[in-house]
């Protein structure tokens, strides 16, 4: 039975030479974790993620960061050192490519050669385990900031072994997080485990003098998420990775699109993983948030599509978040160009320097948001901690499984679906269907009261039409979705 | 009631637009079996022939459509779902294309209808209407 208990060193070995076989990569020299150590002591300060975070924070200045990634090793670097230089990104990303999330090899093997063949990336995303060790270092060799594997993969044990040995200082993800959103039917007691094993790595560095950093990942299915929600599995996985030793955890937020709830939403997380982190009896964890531009639908048009990056950028900064993950003017085609995923950038930089010295002042309404944010996080946590009896991983698993914690449009089927979001008159995100959300009755008058207002404006009923409706919205050029007529384009 | 099958192809989990299709097309009387994120080949053409579908709808919003959806058209035929029509949507290629000559590589591959991102799924309902009979 898994807890959230830190895995005996021994036990961890053990396991690790089972993972290296995984794939032929595992078998590399550098995987040796005396010379792993080495090669991360040696990696200079400007490139490690954690030290350059904690510089940020004490400086105040929002940090910005693209996801990019390609399938062929040699493309795949001068897409980093473009952004590093075109993009003035600040930290660099590897987006792994989706066969890999799912441990597809083979696959992602295939698609190399595809694209090899054709010239023109097949992949996502940048094959790491395919390339190991070796091919990671010649990408961290040929930049100049700190770089991180972002991904999806509910079980990156290899994948997180061999970007560490790599030099690599950060990585996304989490047993919930790379759960629910990313897979259909992977138990929460396997992917809690496989990421206990990544945490523990990290935890193992720590105790060498090695700072890494971790990062949850925050927008879940980024599709009208209500922050208590994603606050809530950012809290958890924190607490999770602290147990293994983590000291350095970026916790993260997906924009919503209502400023005033954003910003609160900021603010508590921050405030929320901090309290939750010493409660629980980990004092010296660095916390620093991470704000996603964006994660829903885009518009089509690129200068739209730019409006929407320059309010995020807006938003990330006055919320005072320490990182942030921009999108490019392509967001609705898919994958950018470097060029315009360097646009994006751009855009995003100047609007986080502008902002720098100024404050978002507070107001009632801020408070008020921030207020029914923490009452809705510290009843989700409680009734999760409540039904695992105290132990936290037991409390997710069963948790997920009675539907107490919630994700809206999530594929997984451990998670219960039952809760349906919508945006209330102003575009702040409410639930109209709470299924078994572990809210008590105040909660959920708060939420129907302010979706009713918004019914009412709009002269129709509140239901799953409205959320359809808001889903699409922001492609289309409003917040709060409108009614359409059946049948009719929008 | 004419029954389609929907679903995500390949190692995609992108599971919103999913949902959505399936609550818009049964609403317009369309028998949905819907299989879902992270289907295979396999997952579609056998719903197709355990439902006696009409229509298979594959949803591919990750870029890796091309190559997941690569001979469907034939595994379908080798199945006796000669009959059955195949539309294929969403973000199918990696990056920005230009889409006529998406639309013409997918067609080729044996897919009746193409959409571009953005599509409405209410465009849909009108062309399997029209390729199905009311």
């Amino acid at each position: 039975m898994i807890q959230n208990k830190k895995i005996p060193w021994e036990d961890f070995l053990k396991k690790r030479e089972q993972i290296l076989t995984h794939w032929e990569t595992g078998s590399s020299p550098l995987l040796d974790l005396d010379k792993a150590v080495d090669r991360l002591k040696n990696m200079p300060d400007h490139k490690n993620f954690a030290k350059k975070l904690r510089k940020a924070k004490a400086e105040g200045i929002t940090m910005i960061q693209p996801r990019a990634g390609v399938a062929l090793l040699d493309q795949h670097i001068e897409l980093m050192q473009f952004l590093e230089k075109h993009g003035e990104a600040d930290f660099l990303p590897s987006t792994i490519d989706s066969y890999t999330r799912q441990n597809r090899y083979q696959n992602a093997q295939d698609g190399i050669k595809e694209s090899e063949r054709l010239g023109r990336s097949l992949l996502n995303g940048f094959p790491a385990v395919n390339y190991g060790v070796e091919g990671c270092m010649k990408v961290v060799d040929n930049i100049n900031v700190p770089i991180q594997a972002r991904h999806g993969t509910p079980d990156a044990r290899l994948l997180t072994e061999i970007i560490h040995a790599a030099g690599w200082t950060s990585n996304e993800g989490g047993g919930i997080s790379y759960n629910i959103p990313y897979a259909k039917n992977i138990g929460l007691e396997d992917t809690l485990r496989y990421w206990q094993y990544c945490d523990r790595l990290v935890g193992y560095y720590a105790e060498q003098g090695i700072e890494l950093n971790r990062e949850p990942y925050g927008p879940l299915t980024g599709t009208l998420v209500p922050p208590s929600i994603s606050h809530t599995v950012a809290i958890i996985e924190s607490i999770l990775a602290a147990e293994q030793g983590v000291k350095n955890i970026t916790v993260g937020y997906g924009q919503g699109g209502n400023v005033v709830q954003d910003i609160a939403a900021l603010q508590t997380l921050d405030e929320l993983t901090n309290y939750y982190l010493k409660l629980f009896g980990y004092n010296d964890v660095f916390v620093t948030t991470v704000f996603h531009q964006w994660m829903g639908g885009f518009p089509a048009d690129e200068a739209k599509s730019m409006g929407v990056i320059s309010l995020a950028s807006t938003v990330a900064t006055l919320g005072k978040a320490t990182k942030m993950i921009t999108k490019s003017p392509h967001e609705s085609q898919g994958v950018p160009t470097k060029e315009a995923n360097a646009e994006g950038l751009r855009a995003s930089k100047i609007i986080t320097r502008l902002l720098r010295e100024q404050k978002f002042p507070s107001s009632k309404e801020l408070k008020e948001e921030k207020e029914m944010i923490k009452k809705e996080v510290n009843a989700l946590i409680y009734a999760i901690l409540n039904v695992g009896k105290g132990d936290l991983a037991q409390g997710v698993i069963k948790g997920f499984a009675r539907g107490l914690i919630d994700i809206p449009f999530a594929p997984s089927e451990m998670n219960a679906g039952k809760i349906l979001p919508a945006r209330d008159d102003q575009g702040k995100i409410r639930i109209l269907e709470f299924g078994n959300l572990a809210f008590d009755e105040d909660i959920k008058t708060f939420h129907r009261e302010r979706l009713e207002k918004r019914a009412k404006l709009e002269n129709r009923e509140v239901s799953f039409q409205m959320t359809i409706d808001d889903v699409y919205a922001v492609s289309q050029g409003t917040l709060v979705g409108k009614p359409r007529q059946k049948g009719v384009s929008a | 009631m004419k029954t389609v099958v929907i679903g995500v192809i390949g190692a995609d989990v992108h599971a919103v637009g999913n949902k959505i299709i399936d609550h818009v097309l049964t609403e317009y009387g369309f028998n949905v079996v819907n299989i879902g994120v992270l289907s295979s080949q396999e997952d579609f053409i056998n719903a197709a022939i355990e439902t006696n579908a009409k229509a298979i709808l594959v949803s591919s919003l990750y870029g890796h459509g091309e190559m997941d959806c690569k001979y469907l058209r034939e595994n379908c035929d080798e199945a006796g779902l000669g009959h059955v029509k195949l539309y294929v949507g969403g973000n199918i290629v990696v990056g920005k294309q230009d889409f006529k000559e998406v639309e013409q590589r997918f067609k080729k591959m044996g897919f009746d209808r193409v959409y571009p991102p953005g599509t409405n799924i209410e465009d849909a309902v009108k062309d399997l209407r029209e390729d199905l009979g009311e």
